[in-house]
């Protein structure tokens, strides 16, 4: 008995020790940036004197008269929702494909499990050679079946470019989807199945009486950390049109950073940065609740 | 459920046709490094019918020359001296050493979130899952002038803790899940016995997770050396990992797309090796350990 007595003093017993490192350098990396961040939010460089000026509310104000800021955010969310949209559709669609034991379909799923590994910015310059309107790929593809004019290069026309980006975007994460749906798919109990089919269920009732619901906690999950990520795209706007043409593919991050780095307008930068950061943190805590994820 | 045989087979092109398609741009990226000039710029594009050449990957790597890794190594046939050589080696060790740091740190609080109860431990995991939410370009304004006034800018060193913070969430969540599975009576009959709570960590639940632990590294190694954001923003000269130094390649003068494609092609496939070995955890891992395989 005398050496559980000892144990439960023991120091380790308490959460703290084992918590203390993470939270120290969560801190420093979360915590501090964010007030840093702030703090920045309401100062401006002056490159001609080359030090940092209080400047009050002046960055928000721009921020909310700032033509280009409301566009990249417009920009942000169409990329968002349509490839987000596009990436569940599909990957639940490629999904239910090959959710079965046919010849080489192991292999297949290995196969689309390498996208994932490739750095997004190769990625991005992978389609930037194929979508090249003088010798890419699918820039040829799209020609020959009619879909796009001669000579048109589609990430340097305002109406494409978007389209361009979300293409790399698409293929790039749709397996994503495709491999968590997959193991969603096969946890699945088969008796609700087979009952369904003895009362003649057709395969469209049961997906989406029975498959929907039951996949309900998987696709949640899949949303939430696609949809962050989505968010707050970068590596292909910045690898593939670097916002342009004109401001066409400007996402908030991407403007946040040029701002700050490419116009040295710290302040201002650090201002879009809180924008980006706060409507993400909103949306992913509110889908959080909304649909009880949990971790 | 039962199926004809014409609609098994339907089903078994249509599945290899959809990855196909999914497969075809690494193909086409990877047939990229190994062609001349003349065959990537050729219209219409080829696809198989090229005369293959390894210049692409001696100019990069400086093989011809010797291992140029880490050197100043132009590799613009042109003559002009725009193209940094590539930075393979920066790529690892950055990699490694954020690796260590997050799976160190995340193996211990992963295993009190696991095991110890204790008031706001719910909303302890869920302050974790937050910090993941940051938009990088919100972390990385102000990084960068926190490492400009401590001299971390552009070192191994600084890269290394934003890269192993960066994967602070993931490890933690997956690594928890991980231990989630080693059933909790043994800590408790360990318990029971007089040892301490570091001795059961150290001697059996770390043991225990081996597989877990090392899938966890895996995937933390792959998103340090896929990340772009703060590579681009945290260096300037003595170090670049292999993202930012492709996207170098692309200058005002013209595109360097096969040395760029080789490089690209030299550094996806460490990577599609490392995958198939965490094939069976990858799910978990990618959904932070919220659903198992």
């Amino acid at each position: 008995m005398s050496t559980i007595q000892v144990r439960r003093f023991a120091i380790s017993d308490s959460p703290w020790p084992w918590l203390f490192p993470l939270v120290a350098l969560l801190m420093v990396f979360t915590i501090y940036p964010l007030i840093y961040n702030i703090w920045l939010s309401f100062h401006e460089f002056l490159p001609r004197k080359r030090t940092l000026a209080f400047v009050g509310f002046s960055n928000w104000i721009q921020l909310w008269n700032d033509t280009r800021f409301w566009g990249a955010l417009g920009v942000t969310f169409i990329y968002f929702i349509i490839a987000l949209t596009c990436e569940i559709v599909l990957g639940m669609a490629i999904a239910l494909l090959l959710d079965a034991e046919l010849p080489g379909f192991g292999v297949l799923r290995a196969v689309l499990s390498m996208t994932l590994v490739i750095p997004p910015a190769i990625a991005g310059m992978m389609f930037l050679l194929m979508e090249d309107p003088q010798f890419g790929v699918i820039t040829y593809f799209l020609n020959e079946l009619g879909l796009l004019a001669k000579g048109t290069p589609i990430l340097s026309t305002s109406s494409l470019a978007l389209a361009g980006v979300m293409v790399a975007e698409i293929w790039q994460w749709t397996p994503f989807m495709v491999l968590i749906f997959l193991a969603g798919l096969r946890a699945l109990p088969a008796e609700p199945y087979e009952a369904a089919m003895i009362d003649g269920a057709s395969a469209v009732q049961m997906f989406r009486r029975l498959t929907l619901p039951m996949m309900s906690r998987v696709i949640a999950v899949a949303v939430l950390l696609r949809g962050i990520d989505l968010f707050r795209v970068f590596d292909y706007v910045f690898v593939m049109t670097s916002g342009g043409p004109g401001t066409a593919t400007y996402t908030l991050s991407l403007y946040a950073w040029q701002q700050t780095f490419s116009n040295l307008k710290w302040g201002y930068g650090a201002t879009l940065s809180l924008v980006s950061l706060a409507i993400i943190m909103v949306l992913a805590n509110l889908f959080i609740k909304l649909f009880k994820v949990r971790w | 459920m039962p199926q004809s045989k014409s609609a098994r087979t339907f089903r078994t092109l249509a599945g290899w046709l959809v990855v196909a398609i999914f497969f075809f741009p690494i193909f086409f990226w990877t047939s990229v490094a190994f062609r001349n000039a003349r065959d990537i710029f050729d219209w219409p594009p080829k696809l198989v019918n090229f005369t293959p050449t390894v210049k692409n990957f001696e100019q990069v790597f400086g093989i011809s020359l010797g291992f140029g890794f880490g050197t100043q190594e132009t590799v613009n046939p042109g003559g002009g001296n725009f193209y940094m050589a590539p930075r393979l080696v920066d790529s690892i060790v950055v990699a490694t050493f954020s690796t260590l740091l997050a799976i160190a740190v995340a193996t211990l609080a992963a295993y009190c979130l696991s095991r110890m109860q204790f008031r706001g431990r719910h909303q302890f995991v869920n302050w974790v899952l937050s910090t993941r939410m940051m938009p990088p370009v919100a972390v990385a304004i102000p990084m960068f002038f926190i490492f400009k006034q401590l001299n971390l800018l552009d070192t191994y060193l600084g890269l290394v803790l934003v890269h192993g913070l960066m994967n602070l969430p993931l490890a933690v969540l997956l690594l928890k899940s991980f231990f989630d599975d080693i059933p909790s009576e043994i800590d408790e009959s360990a318990l029971l016995d007089g040892a301490s709570r570091w001795t059961i960590f150290r001697r059996i639940v770390l043991p225990m997770a081996k597989g877990g632990i090392a899938a966890s590294a895996v995937l933390c190694f792959i998103f340090s050396w896929t990340e772009f954001l703060f590579v681009l923003t945290l260096t300037q000269t003595s170090i670049k990992t292999v993202p930012v130094v492709s996207s170098t390649f692309v200058t005002s003068i013209g595109t360097a797309w096969g040395n760029m494609a080789a490089l690209g092609a030299a550094a996806i496939v460490p990577a599609f090796i490392v995958i198939l070995l965490v094939q069976r955890h990858l799910v978990r891992g990618l959904t932070m350990g919220s659903l198992k395989q």
